[in-house]
């Protein structure tokens, strides 16, 4: 932090005596004068060599004149400048030097989201406020020249807000109270890290103390953290003295609501769609029992829960009452009515991004002669069947809307414009291709393989399999005897499932267990593959059934931001008998809707996250983020790889709603705290000391110790010994100028 | 023996003779005190004496034989003589102000100038000139010829020299080259001429007159007197110089101006020494802290130098 450019006079430690170096600035002028007219008289006879003298070094001498009188007041100013004690010179040797104590205080304050607990203690209502207090009360008793300050706050990311110890006391507490409150959780290591490296770039101090202010919570020390904490504290314990004040109340409690979402990625408007919301809630300490209110947008008010005591293992809360009327964007939040001493964390909000029409490519490899030939015939109609004539409502009431495309025509589509993209049949891909499928998965798409008699195994292997776009190689294709019965799923309803296939949890009539598939092509999944297998062919249990073991029938896996999800099969009848079971329909809406992404994750940010637009947001004009209190937050223009245009914002610090304004519409972008701050049940002394992998460390509550209190401050006999030499310096000044008065020379011939 | 030498030697540092206020008995001193510390006459250098003998060769004048020690000895030796010499001195004082100056004091509050200083030199030599029958003159200056005595050998003219000497400088600039023309113009006889004065004056007019009286077959020998101060400049506080013969006036602080001043004035010595050697004439400074011997015997050591 630089001081300097704030003002100048605030650069100094003791503006005084700057001051005071302009002033006896003026001593050396002041002699150089006098001496002219202070002088002696000689009567001389060997003048004209004294004048040939003097002609000839008349320059040299006026040279060395002002030299010398410019160094004599350099030496002042340099005096005063030195006592002054500018902010730069860190390293304060004569000072120290002097000084009862010396050394360097680095303050390590917790401003994460759990010090704004507000324990209502006097002259401070929330723990942080305490801990500012107890900070600036040991800088008072610090030695003003010899002992430095540094300051660290510790919500994540952790800062050195003063990373060399300043000698600047007044500075130090200014800082202290300039650390913000912050709605972000601890960053204990990183704090604890940065102290270390003060530790190691202040070479010169043989006396280090770290003051930890915590409130000792549990999600602070022994979180996700706890392995940090150890190996830091280990190492702090080598070169500090260290002190540790717990701020937290003993019984303090804390009620949060940690986690809203719904309960399928995909949210829609059609088919009178209600999707399950669900919410974590938990309550940490002795608190009362708490109602939850849910609320869609500001004016759709849902009826509240009843009231329920909440535990740190009170089960997941379910709303099924929540309707998306239209799509677009919607803010489903979830507030606690009880009022704890915490509240950043009692309501949580979500944005879910309702679908009213899921746009999704179907490309056909093979038509076929008949109009129901091809595999994509048979997933248009699953996925968006028409309406029963009988309703006399043409259409469909799917709030898919496919689109079949023969694989010619791929090259010409945008993917961008649709959700999910289905390759069924498709003989070879092009690398150019299956670059642009790779885009399109990695920033967000779905993509559906679908087997079949045109597929080129090699070609596949070759292209696809380099870009993560299919699971493992496809080793060889599958068929039954032409007497066979072909093989089967290995699906047990009442088994485990995978969640793509929840749905048909207890369905004994799904059709899936009784299905027939004639060819399929099997594939080869690594063994440390991430590839989720959602569907087996079923192994020798039944004797009729030629399957071989494990091999996979349907997979499912992440790529970038999208999904990938291989059917080993077709989706007609050409390999399989499954079109004609129950389950068809079902199954294939499940695979798309499990494997497109909601498309509203970068809507959903938690405190200190930056917002990145995606690259499909259209745009009519420059966007604008608002923040909670409508006020514009700046937007940076970024182009990726691709040529991609995007905006990214700064880390928002802030918990609330805010509005990007695209130039076509407002969408809400939600800012939540982090989910990992809220247990704030307070640790003892011993946790504490557990914590910090028992490294020897003094543990205070939240009261300074008396003997701390009872140092006097501002004792520093090193000011007072330079305060001498200031005026030792000026006396030599005086008695230079009285030793150089007017003499007489006694003899004969010379005047005096 | 040796106590009276010692006696007399302290005769021969300034700090005492300043105390010596007739200048006659301070030439007395001198001489004596000079005399007792060598081992041979001074006398003898500037006398006229048999020299040596030296074998005879053919060709030489047989007048000179010497036929005494050729009967005793049966060999041939011609006698040398010294050429036999009226000798005239002439001592020319500079008693301007300048000479006036001096630093050298006996600790009660006598001075010792470099005017006193000239005038013990010119005293003492016209004593021991006088001494040994040689004419003694005296010529004592500023800007003009104040005095002009001519050469004697009558004692009644070391009486007339001595009170001649003892008078005050006059608080007048000085004119060197003219004196020495005015005085080449009047010397009739040929003449060793000691000049002594500190010559802080104009260096060409000074080489003109002394060519003029090199030009008349006169003889020179130059001592330049000196302060101590004036040599070392030891002053080191800020200091206002006011210069004698209405030469201004100077503040600076001399320090810093020492090794110029000193560097200057040797340039002037060096071009009074080269002047001097190229129309062979004898130059000696002299500091007017130094004992009186060691500016006597100089002279006298040169001198003899010269006559051999």
């Amino acid at each position: 932090m630089n001081y300097a450019t704030l003002n100048p006079l605030a650069a100094f430690v003791n503006p005084g005596f700057a001051w005071a170096g302009v002033a006896l600035l003026a001593i050396p002028i002041l002699i150089h004068i006098l001496n002219r007219r202070r002088f002696k008289v000689v009567r001389w006879a060997a003048m004209e060599y004294l004048l040939q003298a003097m002609r000839k070094n008349r320059r040299r001498l006026k040279f060395e004149q002002w030299l010398l009188l410019a160094m004599r007041c350099a030496v002042l100013g340099l005096l005063g400048l030195a006592l002054a004690r500018p902010m730069g010179c860190a390293d304060s040797t004569l000072a120290s030097l002097a000084g009862q104590r010396t050394g360097v205080h680095v303050f390590l304050i917790d401003n994460s989201y759990s010090m704004a607990y507000q324990a209502d203690r006097p002259g401070a209502r929330t723990h942080l406020d305490h801990a500012r207090n107890l900070s600036r009360t040991l800088i008072d008793r610090l030695v003003r020249g010899g002992e430095s300050v540094a300051i660290i706050s510790a919500a994540a990311p952790a800062t050195a807000v003063i990373a060399r110890g300043t000698y600047d006391l007044d500075a130090a507490k200014a800082a202290i109270g300039r650390i913000e409150q912050s709605a972000a959780s601890t960053d204990l290591p990183g704090a604890m890290n940065l102290a270390l490296q003060i530790a190691r770039d202040d070479t010169s101090s043989a006396r280090r103390r770290l003051y930890l202010f915590t409130d000792g919570t549990r999600s602070a020390w022994t979180g996700t953290a706890a392995a940090g904490i150890e190996q830091a504290s280990a190492e702090l314990g080598k070169v500090y003295r260290i002190t540790h004040f717990n701020l937290g109340k003993p019984g303090q409690w804390n009620h949060a609501v940690l986690d809203v979402r719904p309960e399928t990625p995909l949210v829609t408007t059609k088919l009178n769609f209600n999707s399950p919301f669900h919410a974590d809630v938990k309550g940490y300490g002795p608190g009362p029992a708490a109602a939850l209110r849910w609320k869609v947008d500001d004016s759709s008010l849902l009826g509240g829960s009843g009231e329920i005591q909440l535990e740190p293992d009170t089960p997941r809360q379910t709303q099924s009452q929540v309707a998306m009327k239209t799509a677009g964007p919607h803010v489903v939040s979830v507030a606690l009515g009880s009022a704890d001493r915490l509240p950043v964390d009692d309501v949580r909000r979500r944005v879910v991004d309702a679908v009213g029409r899921l746009r999704v490519l179907i490309v056909e490899g093979d038509k076929g002669l008949g109009l129901m030939a091809g595999s994509a015939a048979f997933l248009g109609i699953a996925l968006a069947p028409a309406n029963d004539p009988g309703q006399g409502v043409a259409g469909t009431d799917s709030y898919v809307a496919p689109e079949i495309v023969s694989d010619l025509e791929l090259a010409n589509k945008v993917l961008g414009d649709y959700r999910a993209v289905v390759i069924c049949n498709v003989g070879q891909i092009s690398p150019a291709e299956a670059d642009r499928l790779g885009t399109f998965v990695r920033r967000g798409g779905a993509l559906l393989w679908f087997m079949g008699e045109q597929i080129n195994s090699r070609n596949y292997n070759d292209v696809l399999l380099p870009r993560g776009l299919l699971p493992g190689p496809l080793t060889r294709r599958m068929s039954a005897a032409g007497d066979d019965k072909g093989f089967q799923f290995d699906f047990r309803p009442s088994g485990s499932l995978h969640p793509l296939l929840g749905i048909f949890r207890g369905e004994q009539r799904s059709g899936l267990d009784t299905a027939r598939i004639f060819t399929y092509l099997q594939i080869e999944i690594p063994a440390q593959s991430k590839v989720e297998r959602v569907l087996d062919y079923l192994t020798g249990g039944d004797p009729s059934a030629k399957g071989t073991a494990n091999d996979p029938a349907i997979t499912a896996h992440s790529l970038g931001d999208g999904r990938v999800v291989w059917f080993s099969t077709t989706a007609n009848a050409e390999w399989t008998s499954l079109p004609a079971k129950p389950a068809y329909v079902t199954l294939m809406h499940e695979l798309l809707a499990g494997s497109v992404s909601s498309g509203d994750g970068w809507m959903n940010l938690t405190v200190g996250q930056a917002l990145q637009t995606p690259a499909s947001l259209k745009l009519l004009s420059a966007p604008m983020l608002l923040d909670t209190q409508r006020r514009e937050y700046p937007l940076i223009q970024t182009t990726d790889e691709a040529g991609q245009v995007s905006h990214r914002s700064g880390p928002l610090t802030r918990p609330g709603v805010y509005t990007l304004v695209t130039g076509a519409e407002s969408l809400p972008i939600v800012v939540n705290p982090p989910s990992d701050e809220a247990d704030v049940r307070v640790l003892d002394d011993a946790g504490i000391k557990k914590a910090m992998g028992g490294v020897e460390v003094e543990l205070e509550a939240d009261q300074i110790p008396p003997e701390i209190l009872a140092r006097q401050s501002g004792n520093d006999f090193g000011w007072s010994l330079m305060a001498i030499v200031l005026c030792a310096a000026a006396l030599e000044c005086l008695l230079a100028m009285r030793f150089g008065h007017h003499r007489v020379i006694h003899a004969r011939g010379a005047k005096g | 023996m040796a106590e009276t030498a010692t006696d007399y030697r302290k005769y021969l540092d300034p700090k005492v003779l300043a105390r010596i206020a007739s200048l006659d008995l301070r030439a007395r001193l001198i001489v004596e005190g000079l005399m007792t510390g060598m081992h041979r006459s001074p006398y003898q250098g500037i006398s006229v004496e048999f020299a040596q003998h030296r074998p005879y060769t053919a060709g030489d004048d047989i007048r000179h034989v010497d036929w005494k020690v050729l009967a005793k000895t049966d060999r041939i030796y011609l006698k040398q003589y010294q050429e036999e010499t009226n000798l005239h001195l002439i001592c020319l004082v500079d008693a301007s102000e300048s000479m006036a100056y001096g630093s050298v004091s006996d600790g009660a509050g006598a001075a010792w100038t470099k005017f006193d200083h000239a005038t013990a030199i010119a005293a003492s030599l016209s004593y021991m000139a006088i001494q040994q029958q040689d004419s003694v003159g005296l010529a004592v200056f500023d800007q003009d010829l104040k005095r002009y005595h001519k050469p004697s050998n009558s004692p009644a003219q070391w009486k007339l020299i001595t009170r001649e000497l003892t008078l005050e400088p006059r608080l007048k600039k000085t004119n060197t080259g003219k004196i020495l023309d005015q005085l080449a113009e009047k010397l009739t006889h040929r003449s060793l001429i000691v000049v002594l004065s500190d010559f802080f004056d104009d260096l060409d007019s000074i080489k003109k007159g002394m060519r003029h009286l090199r030009y008349k077959k006169h003889e020179l020998m130059v001592f330049q007197v000196l302060d101590p101060m004036e040599i070392e400049f030891p002053f080191e506080d800020v200091t206002l110089f006011k210069g004698l013969e209405e030469m201004g006036e100077l503040l600076t602080e001399p320090r810093s101006l020492r090794e110029g001043y000193q560097e200057q004035l040797r340039l002037f010595t060096d071009q009074m020494k080269r002047m001097c050697r190229g129309m062979r004439i004898d130059f000696e400074r002299m500091n007017s802290a130094d004992p009186l011997d060691v500016s006597l015997s100089g002279f006298l050591a040169t001198r003899a130098a010269t006559i051999k």
